[in-house]
């Protein structure tokens, strides 16, 4: 499903790499490592928002290293939602969609669908603003599944939740996972995600000269 | 209780203080409007020169500005996200006509628009002349006024959190749709301030301005001509109505923007 082949990046004095990395169909991959080793940007090279500096990405046997993001059928819940405080929540499910060109009554019965499985469908209307830690995190990753990503990228989705809200979280993630969603949980807390992930990796085994 | 009657004494400081600085901004504005005779004034609001006067700065004002957005808002979003060579150079010419004298801004744009130029031998080739025109006030104004348009701009975008770009980049939009969806929509505070401040300074400039075009008059230059010419009491009532119409004009966008961005 995924294969990282000799995936070095530099920026500045940080250099990563050589990464070799290959992910199944349908697995729940958790990579864990302390805070500002390069997980996050593991993350973004995978989905494109940064190139490698050599190496390449292979998703679903199509080498999309040159490939820009949002055409990689990838897609990245951000550490702190990064939803667009412009627009609705509805919107903001709907804006991977729009950006195809689909139809204005499929995108609604496609959004309502998945409020409907991640039972905010009450939020709808909402700005995103207002939305508590834990509601943010459920839009965020709505309108990621909006997108009907082969692969999606989880950057440390529990850290940003109150501790009570994280039993809820893994368990939203847990029925994600079980929809046979192709998954990169990126942590620094190793215990959350041992309920989760099929295989834990350290970021260090993979090779990383920081 | 030392302490507290310390910073009493320091508030009351600073008070006076800051009750100086706007004496010195307001008593001067205010000595003028009371020394305007009604009679006078409304003799000025009759005078048609003076009315059309008006009419030019603020639509040529208007129209600098907003045609030089064009230009100046994705110029302001390249400067807020990218890193490119001679950046601060780049950053350092933008500021420049902030700090010249506006005489110099308009010996400059002569320079560019007079019938010896390009621009001008092209325009003269065509029929017409840059000096003088309407074009030429405009282009003085939008010289001496866009750098207010590109920082603020600038700003704006720069404060927008750059993974809502990652994430709209991410999601499918192309580069235009992340920048009109997102960056733009998120930035429009600072953008909108932008506008306002350029249209004022543009508005108010008359250096620049007058060297370009004494004619059309826009009514800075008139203010002076009516001054040169005639003395205080005849450009006295034209500097009040010009006040008085940007005063109202700026208290509308004000309320206007913040309807928009509510």
């Amino acid at each position: 499903m995924l294969q990282l082949k000799e995936v070095t990046y530099k920026i500045g004095t940080f250099s990563m790499g050589p990464i070799n990395l290959s992910v199944q169909k349908g697995e729940y991959i958790a990579l864990f490592g302390p805070s500002g080793s390069g997980k996050s940007l593991l993350l973004e090279l995978i989905a494109g928002i940064r190139a490698p500096k050599s190496g390449s990405v292979i998703i679903d046997n199509r080498d999309v290293t040159a490939i820009p993001a949002g055409k990689r059928a990838v897609s990245m819940l951000f550490q702190d939602y990064a939803l667009f405080p412009n627009m609705t929540v509805f919107d903001n499910i709907a804006f991977p969609m729009k950006m195809k060109r689909r139809p204005i009554n499929e995108i609604n019965s496609e959004v309502n669908k998945i409020c409907c499985y991640l039972s905010i469908e009450h939020l709808c209307k909402r700005g995103t603003s207002a939305l508590s830690g834990g509601e943010q995190q459920r839009v965020a990753l709505a309108r990621a599944i909006a997108a009907e990503p082969l692969l999606l990228l989880l950057d440390e989705p529990l850290s940003a939740l109150d501790y009570e809200l994280r039993d809820e979280a893994i368990e939203l993630l847990d029925m994600v996972k079980r929809s046979g969603i192709t998954i990169i949980h990126v942590t620094h807390n190793r215990e959350e995600v041992l309920k989760l992930a099929h295989k834990t990796i350290n970021f260090k085994e993979l090779n990383i000269r920081v | 209780m030392r302490g507290c009657g310390f910073y009493n004494n320091t508030r009351l400081f600073f008070i006076f203080m800051g009750g100086v600085v706007m004496l010195f901004l307001i008593a001067p504005l205010v000595g003028m409007f009371i020394s305007v005779k009604a009679p006078m004034l409304m003799e000025t609001l009759r005078d048609q020169e003076v009315t059309s006067g008006i009419g030019r700065t603020l639509i040529v004002s208007a129209a600098a500005t907003l045609i030089s957005s064009i230009f100046a808002i994705p110029f302001a979003w390249i400067l807020a996200r990218k890193s490119f060579p001679l950046k601060g150079l780049v950053e350092a010419l933008i500021d420049i006509p902030v700090m010249i004298p506006h005489s110099a801004a308009g010996i400059a744009v002569l320079g560019i628009i007079s019938k010896d130029s390009l621009l001008g031998s092209l325009a003269n080739s065509a029929g017409f002349s840059l000096v003088g025109s309407h074009f030429a006030i405009g282009f003085a104004m939008a010289f001496v006024s866009i750098p207010f348009l590109i920082n603020s701009a600038r700003d704006g975008f720069a404060a927008v959190p750059q993974r809502l770009e990652s994430a709209a980049q991410t999601l499918g939009a192309p580069g235009m749709t992340i920048f009109t969806k997102v960056s733009l929509p998120l930035a429009k505070r600072s953008i909108l301030s932008g506008y306002v401040l350029m249209f004022a300074r543009g508005m108010s400039e008359f250096g620049a301005v007058v060297i370009v075009a004494y004619h059309p008059m826009t009514t800075p230059v008139m203010i002076f001509d009516r001054f040169n010419s005639f003395g205080l009491n005849y450009a006295r009532p034209v500097a009040v109505i010009f006040i008085v119409v940007t005063l109202v004009v700026f208290a509308l966008l004000r309320f206007y923007n913040r309807k928009k961005i509510e």
